[in-house]
């Protein structure tokens, strides 16, 4: 499934511009040393993180995409900074508890 | 037998805190890995250390998969990502030659200060460079780590580094003040 | 659900709270963000959590929560331990990952949870990445290994996982031993697809009589010769098969044999 599939199939509302990419699986933190150590290329990163420090963080560990979730309110410096690596943002009000259920009938899971 | 091209693994992950701390008499700023995160002010001889920042980070080593070549990072700080702030830091001048080559530049720090003088490995900085590019597609974009020696002004660095500052805060985070 | 509940579906350790096993919880919040848990208002509630400090257990306390689990079997220091007994709140660790253990517990939590739709069938819209073709000739001994280098230097190149790169590597040389040991010739095709690597190795020569003989750990045809050099050891269709996700071999009597592999990334 692509991340473009991804956010029409759950409403999700994408924040940054991007080029549509496979994903490969789903890590969830919020941590940046947690997705630094254990995110695989490709993988959807879910977290409530939005300071612009998750936009060098995605890309050093080639996420193809991050996902806000809880509704927060994403800074637009956030945002510039993803446009500009082509990193995906997209967002949700949903919690990530409740997120997870909905990713798992997409067929989507830990890789 | 032909050299071996190496397939990076991480390996011997930890998870523990990067301690920032700035003795308050000769204003020198120390930072390390550590497996505690401490809060407290302490003496050591002639200093007076007080914590500026403990961030949330991990340690690791990397390890060749296919003839065992090992590399320690124990002495690795973490990684701060340029934010332009200096025309004429060599960083900069760096960071938008490679943009052009869709390579995207980061700064890797050993332990301070003691990096600041001598600066991390460039073999193991690559070494690091590598692992990442080999877990990436990197027909869209690469990564380069550069020692963060090169930064031409540490006091006036106004660089991120990709830590978990304010994890603990019970405030929304905010604008993170500068560690420098 | 219970505590008890919750350490049996996430296989977790009692890290503190053994005496409160039994209270209920009816609510699951996923988050290593303090400033976020704060906010959190709903009691009952348990809180998952990467991030092992005791003041994370701290803040969970003041926002109410009546336990925290630990995921991906993080440490917790003794004085957190302690500060969740005092407190009378129970204090978990599971090895799961977050989405695991929300998945698990959102199965509790729901009944059930949806099953994963199967896969779209892509085979009408199947896109192709690459398709690459290699020729292997009988006995010859020299060029032995060739083939599979240059196959897992392609695949390396274009950045596939380098564990998917060693099965195929390790399949591929197999393969490409078998035809040099028993064919005349071979074409290999190497097709690649956003799922998965297929090998498709198409040879001329005696065939197999019985496939599945030929199947068995130990089963060979090498001649002394081939053994010595180390070759033949009836490893290469068992092997093929420990290492691929897919395996189909047909084969003619004096006509040749197709092996097909299938590796899903």
């Amino acid at each position: 499934m692509t991340t473009q599939e991804l956010t029409d199939l759950l409403g999700l509302k994408a924040l940054s511009t991007f080029e549509p990419r496979e994903i490969t699986g789903v890590f969830i933190s919020d941590m940046l040393s947690d997705v630094m150590a254990g995110a695989k290329s490709g993988n959807l990163w879910i977290t409530v993180q939005t300071h612009k420090n998750i936009v060098p963080a995605a890309n050093l560990v080639d996420a193809s995409a991050v996902i806000v979730t809880n509704g927060k309110q994403v800074p637009e410096e956030t945002i510039e900074l993803a446009n500009k690596h082509d990193i995906a943002i997209l967002w949700t009000e949903s919690q990530t508890f409740e997120l997870v259920g909905r990713l798992y009938s997409l067929g989507l899971a830990t890789q | 037998m032909a050299e071996c091209a190496h397939t990076w693994n991480m390996t011997n992950r930890q998870f523990g805190f990067a301690v920032f701390e700035r003795c308050s008499h000769c204003r020198i700023i120390r930072a390390y890995y550590a497996e505690q995160d401490s809060w407290d002010d302490y003496k050591e001889g002639e200093h007076h250390w007080s914590i500026v920042e403990n961030a949330q980070t991990f340690r690791f080593d990397l390890e060749c998969e296919e003839c065992g070549m090992y590399v320690s990072y124990d002495d690795f700080l973490g990684l701060l990502y340029c934010t332009s702030c200096l025309d004429d830091c060599p960083v900069e001048i760096l960071r938008k030659k490679y943009e052009e080559d869709n390579t995207w530049i980061l700064v890797g720090f050993g332990f301070l200060p003691e990096s600041s003088a001598n600066p991390y490995s460039a073999e193991k900085l690559e070494v690091l460079s590598e692992y990442f590019n080999q877990r990436r597609d990197t027909s869209r974009s690469r990564v380069k780590i550069l020692p963060n020696s090169l930064i031409d002004k540490l006091s006036l660095c106004r660089g991120d580094f990709i830590h978990d500052v304010g994890m603990l805060s019970l405030e929304p985070p905010e604008e993170r003040k500068p560690l420098f | 659900m219970t505590f008890e509940t919750i350490k049996s579906v996430l296989g977790a350790n009692v890290l503190a709270g053994t005496d409160l096993l039994q209270s209920e919880v009816s609510h699951v919040y996923a988050s290593d963000l303090m400033s976020d848990v704060l906010a959190f208002g709903k009691s009952d509630s348990i809180l998952l959590t990467g991030l092992a400090s005791q003041q994370s257990i701290i803040s969970a306390h003041m926002a109410e929560f009546k336990g925290v689990v630990l995921i991906r079997g993080k440490r917790m220091k003794d004085e957190a331990k302690t500060f969740a007994d005092t407190h009378g709140m129970v204090l978990l660790s599971t090895a799961m990952d977050m989405f695991e253990a929300c998945l698990a517990l959102g199965a509790q939590l729901n009944g059930s949870v949806t099953a994963p739709r199967p896969a779209p069938d892509r085979a009408t819209h199947e896109t192709i990445i690459l398709n690459s073709r290699f020729n292997i000739e009988g006995s010859d001994f020299a060029s032995a290994g060739l083939v599979s280098t240059e196959v897992k230097s392609v695949l390396k190149k274009i950045g596939i996982d380098s564990s998917i790169v060693r099965r195929v590597a390790i399949s591929m040389y197999e393969g490409e031993m078998n035809v040099i040991m028993h064919a005349k010739r071979a074409d290999v095709d190497l097709v690649l697809t956003p799922q998965y690597i297929e090998l498709l190795i198409d040879d001329e020569g005696k065939g197999i009589p019985d496939v599945n003989l030929a199947m068995q750990e130990g089963f060979t045809t090498s001649t002394e010769e081939q053994r010595e050099m180390g070759f033949g050891s009836g490893m290469g269709l068992p092997n093929m098969n420990r290492n691929a996700d897919e395996l189909t071999v047909t084969s003619e009597v004096d006509r040749g044999t197709v092996v097909r592999m299938r590796f899903h990334i």
